[in-house]
């Protein structure tokens, strides 16, 4: 884990706001997310969940309010905010003509990580996300599950405190889902924090919005009966990523 | 909408039957006319009918096999591959290009009215066997290319052809008339033995003998046309069968592996991001296109003067080039869509990918442009143009990789809907073809006509180190003002990208 940076939550927003034209994307929100929490944000598509995302990682500038990483504001000090996370988009490019290995291997660089080590962690990655039969294949002929863990695998490679991931189970196969959570269950146990958004837990007795710490939101069986139907079968993801762990 | 996509359609079909007919009657009237030196006629038909018979084959292959009967329809059919094979070569002669190739390839019967009845009759025989030829050499190259074509790198490929084939065309106002000229006067007897040798020129050739009374020529070359049809008609039925049992998606492109060899760029940022340009440039199919394009405009344009006897363009090749190369390449962020987010995400790498994408159009464009300045001004032996040249094209590589980028960041322009280039884009290339030039070339150029006005040799070569300095400054101003636009402005770059 990077052990430097800041303290307090792994997220916080305060009086976050962003208007789209007459439309009130995000209105004022409040919320704060412990370390070492695997953190939920839950709704219907247009809930605003993208949107707040997108301004907690430093994609979309808000209207009003801030956003502070463990402490460090995404805004006024992006660059120490930006270390400390890792981030999977929905639904955005890749440089597509790359092969997985050399995405990781271009960000690796690009966060300033020896060669060596980006090397070495691109090889589990692409092993735990089962990505290593297809490393030499560019990521435009991958499937949306492949494209999901190759994007995961590089919200994981710098190690960072706090993955925010934008719908990671959406269009992906059950047994993909399987291996991304039980990584994302390991990161969590290693002292990492996870947000995450997602519009397909909102099931029969869920509310239209619900957000909150993974053991409030649950409340009754819901959405651990919305996980085990996501995910169902064997869980890969189990091996390696000693880095992970601090 | 629909009903307005529908009449877009009507407007393009009946335009391009307008175009087809034109060049068949066009074609029909080249048999007709009556040339000075004995032979051109069909020395011309000759090179017409190569012409059409290019155009029968590449045409299902740039358009995609869409002909009304898909060869895929009948992959779950319990048909014998033989019978099928036949049906649908006999199907493939239902298909209206027909009648504009018999207008055209009719060329032969008016070529050989102007020798006698049997020399008429001889072109009647070569027009029925070149639209037979014609149809079955475009069914078998389908057959034999489509697997490919139906892939995504089939695409790529088709893409790449296509855009050779406009270039070509667009340059083909400049050389048809070379060839022709060439060809009427005899001055060309390679180009006329090149083709009549080929097939689409057996039929010529035949006519052309039957009016000499050569009865033995032109019985070979109708012989040969007719056993071409046959070979082709017998390797049919294989083929098919081959197509039909192929998977549609092809192989998969491998990419070399990351850690073969010790690297060549530093691994640092600025490599990382130089090494995954690089690998784009050669990759990507929009950009190896933007690359072609400027290499066969700035190449041909020069050459194909120098063919007609003009060769003070010829040092200017490498510029022109570089020129193109770089109005292609106005749009870095646009062209890559969202996948800027990565660049955004990680702290502190807007630097870095600045100078990356700088350093790497440089070197894919900077040598290219150099070698092909310098070959070409000695090849011309327009010994005059040293130092025009020399002022010109470093200065414009240099600020013009500068230009780029700032370029890139002020004026995104996103993707069209179906991944294309949008009509913002392409205005912009074009305005750039004009401001990029202008911009990079001021200094240089003033002293340089100065210098030519004022008969001073020693102001012209001052144009050399004047030139570069200010793209020296140009580059280095333009790439801090873009990475300062990335850094402060890279979220609102961003939405332009995302929201289109």
């Amino acid at each position: 884990m990077v052990t430097n940076g800041g303290s307090g939550p792994a997220l916080e927003f305060a009086g976050l706001t962003k208007r789209f034209g007459d439309n009130v994307a995000v209105d004022h929100i409040d919320l704060v997310v412990p370390p070492g929490s695997f953190f939920g944000l839950v709704g219907p598509n247009g809930a605003g969940k993208t949107t707040s995302l997108s301004m907690a990682v430093g994609l979309l500038r808000p209207d009003g309010g801030t956003v502070r990483i463990f402490g460090r504001d995404v805004w006024a000090d992006p660059v120490a905010a930006k270390a400390l996370i890792g981030v999977l988009p929905d639904g955005l490019a890749l440089p597509d003509r790359l092969s997985g290995r050399e995405i990781l291997l271009y960000l690796g660089l690009l966060r300033g990580m020896p060669r060596e080590v980006v090397l070495e962690r691109a090889d589990e990655l692409l092993r735990v996300l089962e990505l290593d039969g297809a490393e030499g294949a560019p990521v435009v002929d991958y499937s949306t599950g492949m494209r999901k863990k190759i994007t995961l695998a590089t919200a994981l490679l710098h190690s960072p405190r706090l993955l925010v991931l934008d719908e990671p189970f959406e269009a992906v196969d059950p047994v993909s889902a399987a291996t991304i959570r039980t990584i994302l269950q390991r990161f969590v146990a290693a002292g990492g924090s996870v947000v995450f958004s997602s519009h397909v837990m909102v099931i029969a007795k869920g509310k239209v919005l619900a957000s909150g710490p993974l053991d409030e939101v649950r409340g009754g069986q819901a959405l651990e009966d919305a996980f085990v139907h996501i995910v169902g079968a064997r869980a890969g993801g189990t091996e390696g990523l000693s880095w992970l762990a601090s | 909408m629909r009903r307005a996509t529908s009449g877009r359609r009507w407007i393009g079909v009946a335009l391009l039957a307008l175009l087809v007919t034109l060049l068949a009657v066009t074609t029909l009237l080249a048999g007709l006319v009556r040339y000075r030196y004995p032979g051109a006629g069909a020395d011309v038909v000759a090179t017409l009918s190569l012409g059409w018979l290019l155009g029968w084959i590449a045409g299902p292959l740039l358009t995609g096999d869409d002909a009304a009967l898909r060869m895929d329809y009948f992959k779950l059919l319990p048909i014998p591959p033989g019978r099928l094979a036949r049906a649908m070569l006999g199907a493939a002669f239902a298909n209206v290009s027909l009648v504009f190739s018999l207008i055209a390839f009719a060329a032969l019967i008016a070529l050989g009215t102007r020798s006698g009845v049997a020399a008429a009759l001889t072109g009647v025989a070569a027009t029925a066997l070149d639209l037979m030829l014609a149809v079955v050499a475009s069914t078998v190259a389908i057959a034999a290319f489509g697997p490919t074509i139906s892939s995504r790198r089939g695409r790529d490929f088709g893409t790449i052809l296509l855009a050779l084939t406009i270039t070509l065309l667009s340059l083909a106002s400049g050389l048809v008339p070379l060839v022709a000229k060439r060809l009427t006067d005899g001055h060309s007897p390679v180009l006329a033995a090149v083709v009549r040798i080929l097939p689409s020129g057996w039929g010529a050739v035949a006519v052309d003998a039957a009016g000499r009374r050569d009865w033995g020529l032109a019985a070979l070359a109708l012989g040969g046309l007719v056993a071409l049809i046959v070979v082709l008609v017998v390797a049919w039925p294989p083929l098919l069968a081959r197509r039909l049992t192929m998977s549609a998606g092809g192989g998969r492109q491998r990419t070399h592996a990351a850690r073969t060899g010790e690297p060549v760029l530093p691994s640092t940022p600025l490599g990382a991001v130089i090494g995954k340009e690089l690998r784009l440039y050669s990759r990507s199919v929009l950009r190896s296109v933007m690359l072609m394009i400027s290499f066969l405009v700035g190449v041909l344009v020069g050459v194909i003067s120098a063919l007609g006897g003009k060769t003070e363009g010829l040092p200017f090749a490498g510029l022109l080039f570089t020129v193109i190369a770089a109005a292609c390449f106005t749009n870095f962020y646009g062209d890559d869509g969202t996948s800027l987010w990565l660049t955004l995400i990680v702290p502190g790498a807007e630097r870095p990918d600045v100078r990356g994408r700088v350093w790497a159009w440089f070197l894919v464009v900077g040598p290219a442009g150099l070698l092909i300045t310098a070959v070409f001004t000695v090849i011309s032996g327009q010994t005059w143009s040293w130092p025009w040249v020399l002022a010109g094209e470093p200065a414009l590589i240099i600020g013009s990789a500068g230009l780029l980028a700032l370029i890139g960041v002020v004026s995104v322009n996103a993707p069209d809907a179906d991944g294309g280039p949008s009509p913002a884009r392409v205005l912009k290339t074009h305005l750039a073809l004009i401001v990029i030039p202008v911009v990079t070339l001021f200094p240089a150029a003033v002293l340089l006509f100065a210098g030519a006005a004022g008969h001073s040799l020693w102001l012209r070569w001052l144009a050399v180190p004047v030139g570069l300095a200010w793209a020296a400054w140009l580059c280095r101003y333009s790439v801090l003002r873009a990475q300062r636009r990335l850094q402060t402005r890279g979220p609102e770059i961003f939405a332009r990208l995302r929201t289109s």
